[in-house]
């Protein structure tokens, strides 16, 4: 499965009066395409400030101390403000809590919801041109490595190729001009005809002269096909509109609109012509008559004559010049190998001085950007952000030695100064801050991290080698230089943007969108409330969706139905959802992954299965337990005092003091991930293989055999 | 089952809320009661009545309609039923004197009958309006009476003078103690955000002792005592008095709430969503606390709540509403597994189960009133279909139902 984000070793602390609060002490892990990943904990176990720090909203005292969060090349604990802009909404959105305190409350719903639409849709149309440009000059360059001989030729199969993109998108320009006008005009009709049935007042003669002015503009041969059905109740609709006296619209013209928006309804939903080959059929036969022709036959016939005359030597071409990108990338890894190490080396010793560290990256930094695959349209985050990262810790690890010096001399001071008035019997009304200290082990470590990071991701490359498909890859680029070319014509205008969002309300389960548009957020419901922040989320189509505990304000009912809601638009759009809460019920709905947190730490994590049928860690076990479901008669097994203040982080485990099977390694030493199977990892010494064997507390074991019963008697059935 | 000493009861509770010129019927027409020592779940999604009716008991709204019996005693009472009949009287007298004009006899009559009914609505009204106003006073009486009672007793059989002179005292502070005692305060109330529920200037002592001092207890060291009785009985301990709301964690400030309802030694704790608010692990902590509690002071718990898990371990028998209806009362275990009110078994479909497995294949049942019921031949009534459990039905669900558990 494709890997969409990763969250490696982070590391999150926050400035506070009394010392450095450690909210998340290295956590890592992977969130695939399509997958549920749900985190699962109490409050203050630090689940929301790493997804916080996933969307870069982190509160202002938040420090990130270590630790990588890769998406598509790009690494979000690195990357600039302005870069974030690019991601935050439009491709990671997130879900809030309190839907109230999400939505703006002096601003309708409808304006909300079509903001990020109109202003995203600016941007990735700028963006795209440039993207396809890139890769095709790209592959352009390859083609003429592999084959420095045909180089003009290549050079003309390159031209080609973007001449019938252009054609095509011209194409489709005009395609989609028309069939947003179709969709416009359905509205407005729509809209009319809803404000008729309500008895308010209209502007019948106008509105009907618009509407018949507006109906030719929607002709597009593969859109409203201009049958006589259409011209007929075009010629009945203008006469109508002529006979309009004093704004009475009456039941016959309405019945017209009707007829007309139906009309228009289906045309919408039609399947669009494949423009990519018939721009390349429109700029060979330029006195072709592709309008008339059925969709279907036009759809293979164009396809037919690209494959014949083009695009299989095109592939053939392109296939080549991928192995040959992709190969002399692999041997720029293979020669990158022995630098690394050495800068690995280097930097392991620990004692290093500034110019000398830096000497060694940019000496690094270079030879693996140039290793880098560009072609691949999957990106390796790890290659990409190397640079960055590596640039970063080093900066980092220097600043904070200075740091340490100046932090260590403020101490001195004001500690004095304390003593001082101690010595002379009064006490002070204020505190002295304790001296923070970076940790330069952590800093030699998260330098030593990002390189060997690198080297593993390229020793999985190499041995993943022999299965590298060319031909897919090929197919994917063309797949990906399409969808760039259509991007560019895919304009969204206000009134585009406004039926998307009445569709998307429509989606999310809101009766009557057209009244819910214009209203605002104080005059819906909870439940409501929390279905218009999750179309807002939805509106710029992103690829990850994060829900921070988006059903606890509300009520069962309710509660299922967003929950229902999202799996569904999850299974539609093929969304990875991120997960929190602490209501393991929903989380048993939802998830597909879970990772139970506590104290800023991943103390278990396996699928759904794993964590409810066979819970290893006692933390687990406490929280199943202290759940009543509805067989549950015995006495409830609560966990026992409250979480540890986590600026004085325990020595050892963190759950050891509330911890009833704790054993006495518990107390002086943090235990590392123990697998209990592939997909199974938990961190606690009772996996240890000479730890004494402890079964779970019989509340949760009873339970699990009980869900196993009944699940057994599901099958039976 | 019948010889349970009833110790709330709730009868055609009506709580309207004026929105412009329409009524906002948050509670409309509930009858239940509560027996001592159980706990009543109350349970229905948010803005159905649940928190409305908690709040109407214990008089934090003056009631529009129906009547609050406490004890035995009523404590509340609305008027408007009566303001309404009287008027609906006036208006079909008018219109029948008009038909029988000429008939003098006739008319004499009628007039009489509508007298007689008017005056009748008049003395419930007035009755109403005393028993709102004086159940406190009643209350106190009868306790001074009984304390009286009890003194005289043992006064008459005290032989020395001196032990007469002691028994007076006693007896002389025990009614001033009686003479203050109010019905109302045997209700209490804990809150669901134990953040909002706090005075954040005020220290745990002085939350906690507020209640007795408004009852009148000056006895400084008494107030100490009580308070630290109380602050260990919800697991808090005595450093905790002197502090602030704000040095608590969420469960401490919960259990100070906690502690706040039962320092007055109620007999029925109305508990609004106590738990929502809460973190899961502190949730099963205050779940605890109250159910110990509960055994060790005898309190009758009215529990209001939403988590459906929560509420069947923790009830004894449950009411589920429905926009301001009980739609189905019954003891927890039959209502879980006889649920027979459509709306019961939709709300009892979408509780969120630990179980990965049951969890994706659980099908959902939506309810839609206009769908699941037609009530156009015959209007339901709230009644008995098998013992013990009550539902909102017309004669012809009732009699589905029965068969549906060939009862």
């Amino acid at each position: 499965m494709e890997k969409k984000l990763e969250v490696k070793n982070l590391q999150i602390s926050f400035r506070t009066q009394q010392g450095i609060l450690k909210a998340v002490r290295d956590i890592s892990f992977d969130l695939y395409k399509g997958e549920t990943l749900a985190l699962v904990g109490e409050s203050g176990s630090g689940k929301s400030v790493t997804n916080r720090a996933i969307m870069g909203i982190l509160a202002g005292n938040g420090i990130i101390e270590g630790g990588e969060i890769l998406y598509d090349g790009q690494d979000l604990v690195q990357i600039s403000e302005e870069d974030f802009h690019k991601l935050r909404g439009d491709k990671i959105a997130m879900i809030f809590q309190d839907p109230m305190s999400s939505l703006n409350p002096i601003m309708k719903v409808g304006k909300q919801l079509t903001e990020a639409m109109l202003l995203k849709n600016a941007a990735s149309r700028r963006n795209a041109r440039k993207l396809f440009n890139d890769k095709l000059t790209l592959l352009n360059k390859n083609m003429d490595e592999v084959n420095p001989a045909e180089a003009t030729q290549n050079k003309e199969d390159c031209k080609t190729f973007d001449a019938f993109s252009v054609h095509a998108t011209k194409l489709e320009g005009v395609f989609n001009k028309a069939h947003n006008e179709a969709e416009e005009l359905k509205l407005d009709i729509d809209n009319f005809v809803f404000l008729v049935e309500k008895k308010q007042n209209v502007r019948a003669k106008s509105s009907l002269r618009d509407f018949v002015k507006r109906l030719p503009e929607t002709y597009h041969p593969r859109v409203v096909i201009e049958n006589d059905k259409v011209k007929t109740l075009i010629e009945k609709l203008s006469a109508e509109a002529s006979a309009v006296r004093k704004n009475k619209v009456t039941e016959s013209t309405l019945d017209i609109l009707r007829q007309i928006s139906k009309v228009l309804d289906e045309s919408i939903d039609k399947d669009k012509p494949n423009f990519f080959c018939l721009g390349y059929y429109v700029m060979k036969n330029p006195n072709a008559d592709v309008d008339n022709m059925e969709l279907c036959e036009l759809n293979k016939m164009v396809r037919q004559c690209l494959d014949d005359e083009f695009m299989i030597e095109f592939i053939k071409k392109g296939k080549a010049a991928i192995l040959n990108s992709h190969n002399i990338s692999m041997q720029k890894k293979r020669d990158n190998m022995s630098p690394l190490q050495e800068a690995l080396d280097y930097f392991k010793t620990g004692e290093m001085d500034e110019k000398k560290a830096n000497e060694v990256a940019n000496k690094v930094i270079p030879l693996v950007n140039e290793a880098i695959d560009r072609l691949e349209i999957v990106k390796n985050s790890t290659e990409y952000t190397f640079g960055s990262s590596l640039k970063g810790n080093i900066k980092k690890y220097f600043d904070g030695l200075k740091q340490n010096e100046s932090e260590a001399k403020r101490f001195a001071k004001e500690d004095a100064k304390y003593q001082r008035i101690i010595a002379k019997g009064k006490t002070p009304d204020w505190r002295v801050i304790p001296a923070v200290y970076f940790d330069e082990k952590l800093g030699v470590r998260n330098i030593c991290n990002v390189i060997e990071n690198l080297m593993n991701s390229y020793q999985r490359d190499f041995d993943t080698d022999n299965l590298f498909n060319s031909e897919e890859k090929m197919i994917a680029l063309v797949d990906y230089l399409k969808e760039q070319a259509s991007t560019l014509v895919f304009k969204v205008t206000k009134k585009i943007a406004k039926a998307r969002a009445l569709k998307l309300l429509e989606e999310v389960g809101i009766p009557e969108p057209v009244i819910r548009y214009n209203q605002y957020p104080f005059e819906f419901s909870g439940g409501m409330r929390q279905r218009i922040v999750i179309a807002i989320a939805l509106a710029a189509n992103p690829d990850i969706l994060i829900c921070d505990e988006p059903t606890t304000a509300l009520d069962v009912t309710i509660q299922a139905q967003i929950l229902e809601l999202i799996n569904k638009l999850k299974a539609q759009r093929n969304l990875s959802v991120i997960f929190i809460t602490h209501n393991l019920g929903v989380v048993a709905n939802m998830a597909d992954r879970i990772a139970v947190m506590y104290a800023g730490k991943i103390v278990e994590k396996g699928t759904a299965e794993d964590v409810f049928y066979n819970p290893k860690h006692p933390y687990t076990w406490a929280l199943l337990s202290s759940m009543p479901d509805l067989d549950t008669k015995d006495k409830l097994e609560a966990i026992p005092g409250t979480p540890p203040n986590m600026i004085y982080p325990p020595k050892g485990d963190a759950f050891a003091a509330r911890n009833k099977y704790a054993l006495e390694i518990d107390f002086e030493q943090q235990p590392p991930m123990f697998k209990v199977s592939e997909t199974h990892q938990a961190a606690t010494w009772l996996l240890h293989p000479s730890a004494p064997k402890i079964d779970p507390p019989k509340i949760v074991t009873d339970r699990i055999e009980r869900m196993k019963k009944k699940e057994e008697a599901r099958r039976g059935k | 089952m019948e010889n349970r000493e009833v110790l709330l009861s709730v009868q055609n509770l009506e709580q309207f809320f004026k929105m412009g010129r329409k009524d906002l019927k948050a509670v409309n027409d509930i009858s239940f009661d509560i027996y001592k020592g159980e706990v009543f779940g109350l349970v229905g999604e948010s803005g159905c009545g649940k928190t409305t009716t908690g709040r109407s008991i214990i008089r934090l709204y003056d009631i529009t309609g129906g009547s609050v019996y406490f004890k035995g005693q009523r404590i509340a009472a609305g008027i408007r039923r009566y303001k309404a009949a009287i008027k609906e009287e006036r208006k079909a007298l008018k219109e029948d004197l008009k038909k029988l004009a000429g008939d003098n006899a006739a008319i004499e009559a009628r007039k009489a009958q509508a007298k007689e009914l008017i005056e009748k609505m008049n003395a419930e009204i007035a009755s109403a309006r005393y028993d709102h106003k004086n159940c406190n006073k009643i209350y106190a009486q009868k306790q001074m009476e009984k304390v009286t009672a009890h003194y005289d007793d043992l006064i008459s059989k005290a032989t020395s003078a001196e032990e007469k002179r002691k028994l007076e005292k006693e007896k002389n502070d025990e009614l001033k103690l009686a003479k203050k005692e109010r019905l109302t305060n045997k209700i209490q109330m804990i809150f669901q955000d134990p953040i909002a529920s706090l005075d954040p200037r005020m220290t745990v002592k002085e939350t906690i002792a507020e209640g007795l001092k408004i009852r009148g207890i000056k006895d400084k060291e008494y107030i100490k005592q009580e308070v630290l009785k109380v602050l260990d009985k919800v697991g808090l301990v005595s450093e905790h008095a002197t502090r602030y709301p704000h040095e608590f964690s969420g469960g401490q400030r919960q259990r100070i709430g906690i502690a706040r309802a039962i320092v007055l030694h109620p007999e029925l704790i109305i508990a609004d969503e106590p738990i929502s608010a809460l973190d899961v692990s502190i949730q099963a902590q205050v779940i605890n606390l109250l159910n110990d509690l509960r055994k060790e002071l005898g309190l009758t718990i009215l529990f209001i709540a939403h988590d459906l898990s929560v509420v069947k371990y923790f009830s004894d028998r449950i009411g589920v509403m429905y926009y301001g209806n009980l739609v189905e009362l019954a003891s927890s275990d039959q209502l879980f597994a006889h649920p027979m009110h459509p709306y019961t078994r939709s709300l009892l479909s979408a509780i969120p189960l630990p179980d990965p497995h049951s969890e994706k294949n659980r099908k959902r049942i939506v309810y839609n009133p206009l769908i699941d019921h037609d009530y156009s031949a015959q209007e339901p009534t709230f009644r008995e279909v098998s013992p013990g459990h009550f539902v909102l039905c017309n004669d012809e669900e009732e009699a589905k139902y029965k068969k549906e558990f060939n009862l």
